[in-house]
């Protein structure tokens, strides 16, 4: 299971070589000996899997098949609603999060032949860059227990790294694909603000929430989003552009593309092992061909103001009712954060959405004039370990997460598309990501770059020692 | 007779709450200062759908 990418598995099966129910059997099996121990599962539906693997098998042997995501096992963030599986949104009450429809993007997996294993456990009601959750289990990283995921789409991520599913969805508000992407090792991409339906996904800040997809490989995730992009009529904010075959651009030379490096913000701080190896892939993509410029970035610091007054009223609104009748049950950081909002004023949101459009207006014409893509890290140092996150008071918890966000937030705000590549493994074996940001619904380019890079690389190629 | 649910705040807030209010309020009136009263909320998705690719120009 480790050595398959939903590409190399998809023409597998297409080719009879495999099949849907032994792959299915496979990731059950390596689910069941080693999930205890990594906790990305929720919800595992071994039934349901095997039910439709068997569908899929047949359709096979009748001579039909429904394209690369035939019979290909995938997992889904559960705060995605999936027919007939219970959504929890990472909190001790399924019963608060119920839906009359599947998530569009789900469905349209589902449609394209894919098997459902499952739902994965994440941060509670997705407010929190860490992947520790008390009532489902911390999830481990699958490349160095004790250390965090990430989060909030931290099963979605670890479920990925270690080989139990070959790829899963996960959405992200201010980081919550790119994060748990980063670190454990996996490929995550937001896409643009409306680029993918959230239709029949738990919101968390409507106006910030992306859906996207977290895999082995920049090829796999091109695939996953040419299923789920497109515009969807349960979803208003969902864009009517068409979708690009991304996966066929995806080998066009980078060679003449301009990448920026900021020379501001994005740099200051880091870890020195996140520094060298995002430095060092840009001089691996100058080596293809890029044109590699430092770029001042208008200074994200206000957009991060703003959508942190927008995370804060939104989330508070769209929680109230578990806010009000179980408090008690909410993690205290997760309660401290909720509580915020309750107290913003509306002239303060309003604003706070007006300003949005200001920046992200200055943001796209300054910098897209300039370069085609922007390179920066996407986490400032490797996974942390579970214990020190959580340690000390809520206020500290609560300024780590900030702290741990703040090279993803930005792109929350500006609705940019954003790509966490593998980039490297600190020296004690923690992960190292590259964030690859590109203009407003060009994520072609930003997979194109993706791709480029980590064929230049041999990063993907390992994997997490697990028992 | 209408009658209204009570207001669904969680508690009082804590003095970080305030803090976090308060900074984020401030955040925003100093940001907010000089909007242009045109600027409205919608005009996101427009920048967003309506981007020119620059890459023609710049050759």
């Amino acid at each position: 299971m480790t050595d398959w990418t939903i590409t190399t598995l998809g023409g597998a099966i297409a080719g009879r070589q495999v099949s849907p129910v032994e792959v299915t059997r496979e990731c059950l099996e390596r689910i069941a000996r080693l999930d205890a121990k990594i906790r990305s599962f929720i919800t595992v539906d071994a039934e349901g899997a095997l039910a439709t693997a068997r569908e899929l098998e047949a359709e096979l042997a009748a001579g039909l098949s429904r394209g690369p995501f035939h019979g290909v096992p995938l997992a889904y963030k559960d705060l995605c609603h999936v027919r007939g599986l219970p959504t929890s949104c990472g909190t001790a009450t399924p019963e608060y999060f119920s839906a009359e429809h599947e998530c569009t993007a789900v469905n349209r997996l589902r449609e394209a032949g894919a098997v459902t294993l499952g739902k994965l456990n994440m941060t509670e009601l997705a407010l929190g860059p860490f992947g520790d959750n008390a009532h489902h289990g911390d999830v481990q990283n699958p490349w160095c227990p004790g250390h965090v995921a990430g989060g909030s789409s931290s099963g979605s991520a670890a479920a990925v790294a270690a080989g139990f599913a070959l790829g899963a969805l996960g959405s992200d508000t201010g980081g919550s694909i790119r994060l748990p992407a980063a670190c454990c090792g996996v490929v995550g991409l937001k896409p643009t603000y409306g680029r993918v339906s959230r239709a029949g996904v738990m919101p968390l800040s409507w106006s910030l929430d992306h859906l996207g997809p977290l895999t082995r490989t920049v090829a796999d995730a091109a695939l996953l989003l040419g299923i789920i992009a497109g515009h969807d009529p349960r979803d208003a904010t969902s864009s009517r552009r068409g979708v690009p075959y991304y996966e066929r651009l995806l080998d066009t030379p980078v060679e003449g593309l301009r990448v920026g490096l900021p020379a501001n913000y994005f740099f200051d701080g880091l870890d020195a092992a996140v520094d060298a190896a995002v430095r060092a892939a840009a001089r691996i993509l100058e080596g293809l061909g890029a044109e590699i410029v430092s770029v001042r970035v208008p200074d994200p610091r206000p957009v991060v103001d703003v959508s942190n007054v927008i995370a804060r009223a939104e989330s508070a609104a769209v929680h109230a009712r578990i806010a009000r009748e179980r408090p008690h049950e909410l993690q205290p950081a997760v309660r401290a954060r909720l509580e915020v909002g309750f107290h913003l004023t509306a002239h303060d949101y309003l604003q706070a959405l007006r300003l949005r459009t200001r920046y992200a207006r200055a943001f796209v014409a300054e910098v897209f004039a300039e370069v085609d893509a922007l390179l920066a890290p996407v986490i400032p140092e490797p996974a942390p370990a579970l214990d020190a996150v959580k340690a000390g008071t809520v206020d500290e918890v609560v300024m780590r997460m900030g702290r741990f966000s703040r090279l993803t937030r930005p792109f929350n705000g500006l609705g940019l598309p954003a790509l966490s590549v593998p980039c490297g493994f600190s020296e004690d074996g923690r992960p190292l990501a590259l964030q690859v940001v590109g203009r407003p619904f060009d994520e072609a380019t930003v997979l194109r770059l993706g791709h480029a890079y980590e064929r230049a690389t041999d990063w993907i190629t390992r994997r997490p020692a697990l028992a | 007779m209408l009658s209204f649910r009570p207001h669904t705040r969680m508690s009082e807030p804590g003095r970080r709450e305030r803090v976090d209010v308060a900074d984020l309020a401030a955040a925003i009136e100093r940001l907010a200062a000089d909007l242009a009263l045109a600027e409205e909320p919608s005009g996101f998705t427009v920048v967003l759908e309506s981007d020119p690719d620059m890459r023609e120009q710049r050759d």
